[in-house]
């Protein structure tokens, strides 16, 4: 960073001192107007040029101020430096303090010498006449380029993603997944591959879709499994209008609003193969819809609790039969911080099979609990593509296996994940100084 | 003013160096002189040799090759797909496989990185380009082998690309592949996967004048059954086209191609190889 800083702070002093634009400047203005994070402002001409420039802070490196990413930032060329041989700048002024943030327009290498790379993700630079001809008014102060919403620009103009939106994106995965069998002998070894891709996109201010294919866990190892489904789709709202308005008068009278915030959950071709003690079973479920009530949701509708409800036609492939498949949901899907680095998801669903033929060594209405907690943070991201540690905690029970007791199986799962795509989130803010 | 004079020459040469894609006869018609080999439909035929006696091969199929800058991300990509391929060959061992959709995604960027989120952002550098490669709905079915087929439903590619061109005309990608295959057969249907356990490579060149074009890519690793458990397999494939004429500037090229199969050609999962020779008509790949 400090090659950038002397780089662009030599480019400045040239300009100031011995630029053919710049004409007689005024007094210097006050150092307290000076950004405090900024290295010190240039004199102007007539100064020494070996006691203006910033000197290196060993103890605390000084941090380059950022320019505004709404700013209008004017063309400027500069006489050419070592370090910024085309003199190329964009500046962003603040007529009122009379101070320019000034960048240069090409990225820097890691000594700070400017190289034939344009900033990428850019606004540009516009030309202003009367802003070079009153140029030499304006204190010039090295600066970084700014960044659009959810993106960083470091000290030599390279731009870096810091804000992921993990609703939209591809996801390819694998993860070390032992599962244990209650009253087994001991823990099964199995891996998970897992793959999908999930949308999302707003309706207006409040409806929010999302939309995921091709969900699909791969168990390998003991007693081989596949969870995969072809299609998930929601919506959920929020509702401006309250259904019910309770007002208390109990002390002061208070109304209270009772927001009813429906949605829809459906599923198609959800298949699960499911292996445990040597038995075998597959299930298809042709296609699932379930109502949903959101007990809480925030504000953009990306983070929610709720309960969903509702029926699902299954084709049990193993008896080769038709079943109805109530069920019901309590589930929590949260972004935990601004940036969307952080997920939390959890889950306890239950379901009933009915409708079901009768088979030997089994009841005739079975039951499924699952229960899953899980988490997800980004560690790095390749290429602005996100790689997230996983951490899930699994539970079933269920007792529509034939022959097999019913029994609590539980799996502890922990792994990475590859996201591609995963753009910036709507929410996402400005970067300033450092990130966010 | 002569430093002016040769400043303009040579920025005009520098801007003339790519090539002409237009010749002039004698009598001034033009004609084109290249030719972009992955836009546009492609139909060939030629001599299949392999395992048995040697067939006719027919193969049909349609090209798509899009350069475009990224919504989400600003920096661009270079995509390739293949759509509808179909492949036939008739002889002793007649059979076809047809491939719904092939694609290979790559996002360039000149300086690729890893970010390490900390509180001022971190910056590793990470010499690949990342790329995706798709493959959906291939089928093959081989009559001499009796009542059945062989259905990759997916095939999804994880890869970099140490080559980095910021070209659509080259690249070298390498990485974990994962697949989804139906084997079926009056025994019934077999699921097989490969979760990201084979290794996928895909390279392609091809001149900046579209006369040579050089395709080859490799599957390697294991599979596994859900009833008879893991199988290894690898395959092989490459292919060399040149122009060696065009008819109303539709360029027809030659082209070998071969193959080499390792424990995963059709329902038996048979070791194979083929090697063809023949022709190759694209239309509307002048540029």
């Amino acid at each position: 960073m400090l090659p950038s800083i002397a780089a662009l702070t030599c480019a400045l002093l040239l300009g100031q001192e011995g630029g053919e634009t710049m004409p007689p400047a005024p007094a210097p203005p006050l150092q307290a107007e000076a950004d405090q994070t900024a290295p010190a402002p240039l004199p102007q001409t007539g100064g020494e040029p070996t006691t203006a420039a910033p000197r290196p802070q060993k103890s605390a490196a000084p941090v380059l101020p950022t320019q505004k990413w709404e700013g209008i930032h004017y063309c400027v060329d500069l006489p050419p430096t070592e370090q910024i041989p085309s003199g190329h700048y964009a500046a962003e002024c603040d007529s009122a303090k009379h101070e320019c943030r000034v960048a240069p327009l090409n990225e820097l290498d890691a000594s700070g010498t400017e190289t034939d790379r344009p900033l990428e993700r850019s606004q540009g630079c516009v030309v202003s006449q009367s802003l070079l001809d009153t140029l030499g008014e304006y204190r010039l102060l090295p600066a970084t380029a700014s960044a659009p919403p959810g993106w960083y620009r470091d000290e030599q103009g390279r731009v870096m993603q810091f804000n992921f939106d993990l609703h939209r994106r591809i996801w390819l995965g694998g993860a070390w997944a032992p599962r244990w069998v209650e009253g087994g002998a001991g823990k099964d070894n199995r891996v998970r591959a897992d793959f999908g891709m999930d949308f999302e996109w707003p309706q207006g201010p409040s409806r929010l879709h999302r939309l995921t294919l091709f969900d699909t866990a791969v168990y390998l190892g003991d007693d081989s499994a596949l969870d995969a489904t072809m299609l998930r789709y929601e919506f959920r709202t929020e509702e401006h209008e309250p259904l019910v308005r309770v007002t208390t008068f109990l002390g002061e009278p208070a109304r209270h609003d009772i927001f009813l915030n429906l949605g829809v959950w459906t599923e198609a071709m959800h298949l699960e193969k499911v292996r445990r003690d040597g038995a075998r079973a597959d299930f298809l479920a042709l296609s699932t819809v379930h109502a949903s009530l959101d007990l809480w949701h925030s504000r953009d509708l990306v983070s929610y609790v709720r309960v969903r409800a509702g029926p699902s036609v299954e084709r049990d492939l193993t008896g080769r039969q038709l079943t109805l498949v109530p069920g019901a949901a309590l589930e929590g899907d949260l972004t935990l911080d601004r940036d969307g680095f952080h997920h939390l998801r959890v889950e306890a669903e239950v379901e009933k099979v009915l409708l079901s033929k009768t088979v030997a060594g089994r009841v005739a209405r079975p039951e499924r609990l699952r229960l899953h907690a899980g988490y997800e943070a980004i560690l790095l991201a390749i290429n602005d593509q996100p790689v997230s540690l996983v951490l899930d905690g699994r539970g079933t029970w269920r007792d529509d296996l034939a022959h097999v007791p019913a029994r609590w199986e539980w799996s502890a799962q922990a792994g990475l994940r590859f996201s591609l795509w995963a753009p910036v989130r709507r929410s996402a803010p400005l970067a300033g100084n450092g990130k966010g | 003013m002569l430093a002016l004079g040769l400043t303009t020459l040579l920025l005009t040469a520098t801007l003339g160096a790519g090539p002409s894609c237009t010749g002039r006869t004698a009598s001034g018609e033009v004609f084109a002189t290249c030719f972009e080999p992955d836009f546009g439909p492609v139909v060939g035929t030629g001599l299949r040799l392999g395992p048995g006696p040697a067939a006719i091969e027919v193969l049909a199929g349609l090209l798509l090759s899009t350069g475009e800058e990224s919504r989400s991300k600003g920096t661009p990509w270079y995509n390739r797909h293949r759509l509808l391929l179909t492949e036939t060959w008739k002889g002793e061992h007649t059979g076809y496989t047809f491939t719904a959709y092939d694609g290979l995604l790559r996002r360039h960027l000149e300086d690729g990185f890893i970010l390490v989120p900390t509180a001022r952002p971190l910056r590793i550098p990470f010499p690949f380009d990342v790329a995706v490669a798709l493959k959906g709905g291939h089928l093959e079915r081989r009559a001499w082998e009796g009542p059945g087929w062989v259905l990759e439903t997916a095939q999804v590619g994880l890869l970099v690309d140490p080559l980095r061109a910021n070209s659509p005309r080259r690249w070298l990608a390498v990485g974990p592949a994962a697949s989804h295959v139906l084997r079926h057969t009056p025994n019934g249907t077999e699921h097989e996967v490969s979760p990201f356990t084979s290794l996928r490579l895909d390279l392609g060149w091809r001149s900046e004048d579209g006369w040579w074009t050089v395709n080859a890519s490799g599957l390697a690793g294991w599979s596994y059954d859900f009833e008879q458990g893991t199988h290894f397999r690898a395959r092989a494939e490459g292919s060399v086209e040149r122009v060696v004429l065009a008819l109303n500037d539709q360029p027809v090229a030659v082209r070998l191609a071969g193959t080499v199969i390792q424990g995963d050609a059709g329902l038996a999962r048979r070791n194979e190889w083929t090697a063809s020779a023949g022709i190759v008509l694209r239309p509307f790949a002048a540029r």
